[in-house]
């Protein structure tokens, strides 16, 4: 939603304090040379047995992306904790709805876990309620139960992320190609465009979007099985415009990838031995895109989280009877004094997932290009 | 340097332009019959006639987007659909100083935490200051402004129940006066926005003076026998302000975005605030014109941090 | 015994890696007399550079250090300096420039104000105005055209060699005792280097000021020097008067390096001849000579023990090999 991470980021040199007692400077250019490829082919037990096994079997920069991937130990724990989330997002719901007994409610009869489980379910006389055996994280303030809400939330995060996703990568890869590799007019186009969307707020666009065609979407687009109902129409509207919203990035993101390999040798070699552009692209950009691709979804899908529960939030995205994230926080406010868990937990649970989606994607841009450290 | 100016004028111009563009075709596809849901009940063709003209959706449609844009000069955005005969202006006004000054303060505040943290963490890069103060800082870029404010609010209000104290969580006071219960309406909102944005600052700030810190002409400052006082803070630091002025540019659609969850949370009557019950009201005027305007003042903020750039880095000017 | 502006004692410059200790300058004795230009030769990873850095005790801290030895300015040892002494010396009566021109200065501050920068701060008590005078004046020293005007140009607008000079200007603007110039012409065009080593001898001679040029031309150190070190994996090797280096070179080192330039008189089409291998890895441990591996008189002796600089031929000329030339 908002470019935050439009420019690549490095951390610095090692370099110490002007207070140390004999005074400091830069290394002697010389002796940088030595001493940096010391630094740089230092070798720890690990990695010996690994180039050792490479020896025997060259790996691919993938392979070799993954396996320092592997050993970044906080990024690991990260994907797992996403991992988690949305196998809870998934099964959570399926699972829940067998657990417990027969329940009677004053209002509704005596029904079981499959109807006091779901989402949307009120039990209006066990408003409020804290964790308890029945509702493992308690109820809000229309009787329904937290965990099923949050868990129909992180559902609702997780799709549109991953719908998100789909339309600027495929977006942003195709006007990126075009861009990087064609140039001319497409390439002008781009830049013009994303200038636009750069100079508009994210928020404000999809503000005005869902704001003047919120309703028509209720209406219509409610019909549309799964996606729309229950609330999720506007939903899918602001997905839309979410999705608008980013491929400029992507895009641009791909055409600078995109012109560094135009003039790489290997493209040459290709293009002298008369393959055609569209092989060209298709045999040796795209697969090289993968990291930069990659890379840059895994942040943009923060974006889009935040960006979704912070729509919801405000009103202009799932509507009751839907859950999201954002709107039980909305809808929680008022009990902030009364009962802060219910604000509490929706907020914690994406500030997780907010914290560990962005320490993956470190860890992930570093293990992609390790020099973008130094 | 004007050459570089004029050039950026122009392409803000465009952009101008196409924000407006986009917003006004919004507005003219919106569905619905604005005139017809005005109405109600009271449904009348004579008078639907007459509306429809003073309201001007009955001209063409470039006619219409003339007089949108024309009208922008002017700062008419036209008639609210919502209040009837009421300038959209007349209705945004209000809410304009009062979110002016949450965006302004947080800016404040922003570069005054935010630059200092940058240089300590550059100066003591890789020792447990470093470590920390980066690591806080990763945490505040990664989570939401509005996640920040659930955090404060129920912080503020246990302590409030604790003590039985009044420290507000909703409101703002009086736009642009301090007084003690102006501030304690003011600094919360103020704070959150700041801190978000703190940590963007922060790590570039860091970035770009270990950058510097690099360069030769560090060193040769340090030849030439200056003290170590003034090689960081006049030889090292100017060279590594020059590109946060323009990341400075770049956080304002931050605190634009900010501003809009903050005044929802807070019941803070800004123009953010505003906008959101129009488009309950499906209002549209007045959601058009406070994306025009906050379009506008993104574009110039740019336009603003384009020419402190140029001022500060004197190899632009030749360029 | 005034007779030495310079003595370098037992020098040991360390940088501490993760692989090891690299020793950049291990055990370098040199002395430098008022008014001379000592020229300092060797290969890139030789340690001349760290020389250079470690007499203005510029070595970065992590991962260098200082850790033996005395350098004496003046018959003070400039290590035992704190810092405000220290930078008092820096500018003042030592100055040093460096290799790269387009870089050594700060873009965004006129050259004026950089070289008056450095007036101020070694005379504190002159105003602006005479110390931005002073800064045309070395401007126009330096030969660079329309002086006045230049001064408030910024470092960007000025090609490489007269960065160079405007480099030098700050160097002698405090009118120092000793100038360091670590490669000073390296990064500059052939008929520039010329201009510029020209500049750097007649105000040297001028003013009186010593000179430790930095160079692995041996060209450019026949032209410029009185007195020659050559260097080797962080060790003085030969150190003579600069005739005496070109007409009798002792060390196998300083043959192999005269031998390897190639000659305007040598037929055409004969092959270069370099020197055979490749320098010592300074992070190990080096037994014997460092020279050894590569020397082709190298004797049993050599691997077991490392030489010292000794008198050799005539005058002043030392080397530390068993059997020079």
């Amino acid at each position: 939603m908002d470019t935050k991470d439009k420019n690549q980021e490095i951390t610095g040199h090692e370099y110490m304090s002007p207070d140390s007692p004999v005074s400091p400077l830069l290394i002697d250019p010389d002796i940088a040379v030595l001493a940096e490829n010391e630094l740089a082919t230092t070798l720890s037990e690990n990695e010996l047995k690994e180039l050792q096994e490479k020896q025997q079997k060259p790996a691919t920069p993938l392979q070799d992306s993954l396996r320092r991937l592997r050993r970044d130990k906080r990024a690991m724990v990260c994907i797992g904790i996403i991992g988690f989330f949305v196998l809870l997002a998934i099964f959570g719901p399926l699972i829940y709805q067998h657990v417990g007994g027969p329940y009677t409610s004053p209002t509704s009869g005596t029904i079981g876990p499959q109807v006091y489980h779901t989402y949307y379910h009120q039990e209006l006389d066990r408003q409020d309620e804290g964790p308890s055996a029945q509702y493992w994280l308690g109820t809000d303030s229309l009787g329904r139960d937290l965990l099923a809400r949050l868990m129909q939330g992180l559902l609702i995060s997780i799709s549109i992320a991953v719908l998100v996703e789909v339309v600027d990568i495929t977006m942003g890869i195709l006007i990126g190609v075009l861009a990087g590799f064609h140039g001319g007019w497409i390439d002008q186009v781009l830049a013009r465009f994303t200038d636009i969307i750069f100079a508009f707020p994210g928020l404000l666009f999809i503000i005005l979007v869902a704001g003047i065609f919120g309703e028509w979407a209720d209406t219509n687009l409610s019909g549309i099985p799964v996606i729309g109902a229950n609330g999720n129409a506007r939903l899918l509207l602001v997905s839309l415009a979410l999705a608008f919203v980013a491929w400029p990035l992507m895009a641009r993101y791909v055409r600078g990838q995109t012109l560094q390999l135009k003039e790489q040798q290997f493209v040459e070699a290709a293009r002298t031995s008369g393959t055609s552009d569209t092989q060209i692209t298709l045999r040796h950009i795209i697969p090289n895109l993968f990291s930069i691709v990659v890379v840059a979804a895994t942040l943009n899908m923060v974006n889009t989280i935040v960006a979704e529960a912070g729509i919801s939030l405000l009103g202009l995205g799932v509507q009751t009877p839907g859950s999201s994230i954002g709107l039980m926080i909305s809808q929680a406010q008022n009990m902030v004094s009364s009962h802060p868990w219910e604000i509490l937990l929706p907020a914690g649970v994406l500030a997780i997932i907010v914290l560990c989606f962005s320490f993956f994607g470190d860890g992930l841009r570093d293990a992609f290009d390790p020099r973008s450290k130094d | 340097m004007v050459q570089f100016l004029i050039k950026r004028f122009i392409g803000l111009i465009f952009v101008v332009i196409g924000v407006t563009f986009i917003t006004f075709v919004m507005g003219y596809f919106a569905p619905g019959d604005p005139i017809r849901a005005m109405m109600g009940s009271h449904y009348d063709p004579v008078v639907y006639a007459q509306l429809k003209h003073t309201y001007g959706l009955d001209q063409p449609f470039f006619v219409q987007y003339w007089h949108f844009l024309t009208g922008l000069f002017r700062l008419d955005f036209g008639l609210s659909f919502q209040y009837q005969n009421r300038p959209v202006w007349d209705i945004l006004k209000d809410g304009i100083p009062i979110s002016t000054e949450l965006g302004f303060w947080a800016l404040v505040l922003e570069v005054l935490v935010g630059i200092p943290i940058g240089i300590i963490s550059a100066l003591k890069a890789n020792t447990w200051i470093d470590t920390t103060n980066m690591g806080i800082v990763l945490v505040m870029y990664s989570l939401p402004v509005f996640v920040f404010a659930v955090f404060f609010q129920v912080f503020v209000v246990s302590i409030d129940n604790g003590t039985g104290a009044q420290w507000p969580v909703a409101n703002w006071g009086n736009a642009w006066h301090y007084s003690w219960s102006d501030i304690q309406f003011k600094i919360g909102p103020i704070v959150i926005l700041a801190l978000s944005l703190v940590a963007y600052l922060a790590r570039i700030t860091r970035t770009s003076m270990l950058e510097v810190l690099r360069q030769d002409f560090v060193r040769t400052a340090r030849a030439k026998g200056m003290r170590e006082r003034v090689v960081i803070y006049r030889h090292a630091l100017r060279n590594a302000l020059i590109p946060v002025v323009t990341i400075l540019g770049l956080s304002l659609g931050l605190i634009v975005t900010g501003t809009f969850f903050l005044e929802d949370f807070f019941n803070i009557p800004g123009i953010g605030e505003t906008t959101l019950q129009a488009t309950q009201y499906r209002d549209y005027p007045v959601i058009q014109a406070t994306a025009v305007l906050l379009a506008v003042a993104v574009v110039i903020g740019n336009l603003i941090s384009d020419i402190l750039y140029t001022l500060v880095d004197p190899r632009i000017k030749a360029a | 015994m005034a007779e030495n502006l310079l003595e370098v004692n037992n020098l040991k410059t360390y940088f501490f890696t993760r692989s090891g200790v690299v020793k950049a300058v291990d055990d370098v004795s040199f002395v430098i007399k008022p008014s001379q230009t000592l020229g300092v030769v060797g290969e890139s990873g030789c340690g001349k550079s760290v020389t250079a850095l470690s007499i203005m005790r510029l070595i970065a801290t992590p991962p260098g250090k200082i850790v033996g030895g005395e350098i004496n300015f003046n018959g003070e040892n400039i290590l035992e300096k704190n810092l405000d002494e220290l930078t008092d010396l820096r500018g003042s009566q030592i100055s040093m420039i460096f290799q790269d021109p387009m870089t050594s200065l700060n873009p965004v501050f006129t050259v004026g104000n950089q070289i008056a920068e450095t007036v101020k701060r070694h005379h504190k008590d002159l105003s602006n105005d005479q110390a931005w005078k002073r800064s045309v004046e070395m401007l126009d020293l330096v030969r660079i055209p329309d002086a006045k005007k230049r001064a408030k140009s910024y470092p960007h607008e000025f090609s490489g060699g007269m960065r160079q000079r405007v480099m030098i200007a700050i160097a002698l603007a405090c009118n120092p005792k000793l100038l360091v110039a670590d490669e000073p012409t390296t990064a500059l065009d052939v008929t520039i280097q010329a201009q510029v080593l020209e500049l750097m001898s007649g105000l040297s001679k001028e003013f009186g000021t010593a000179v430790m040029l930095i160079t692995h031309d041996l060209g450019v150190v026949a032209g410029t020097c009185q007195h020659v070190n050559v260097m080797y994996a962080g060790h003085v090797v030969e150190s003579a008067p600069v005739k005496q280096i070109f007409e009798t070179p002792a060390h196998p080192y300083t043959v192999g390096l005269l031998r390897s330039i190639p000659r305007m008189d040598e037929k055409h089409g004969s092959s270069l001849t370099p020197i055979g291998g490749q320098p010592p890895d300074l992070s190990r441990e080096i037994i014997g000579c460092p020279y050894a591996p590569r020397c082709p008189k190298v004797q049993n002796r050599c691997r077991q023990e490392r030489p010292e600089l000794k008198p050799v031929g005539r005058g002043e000329q030392v080397a530390a090999c068993f059997y020079p030339d």
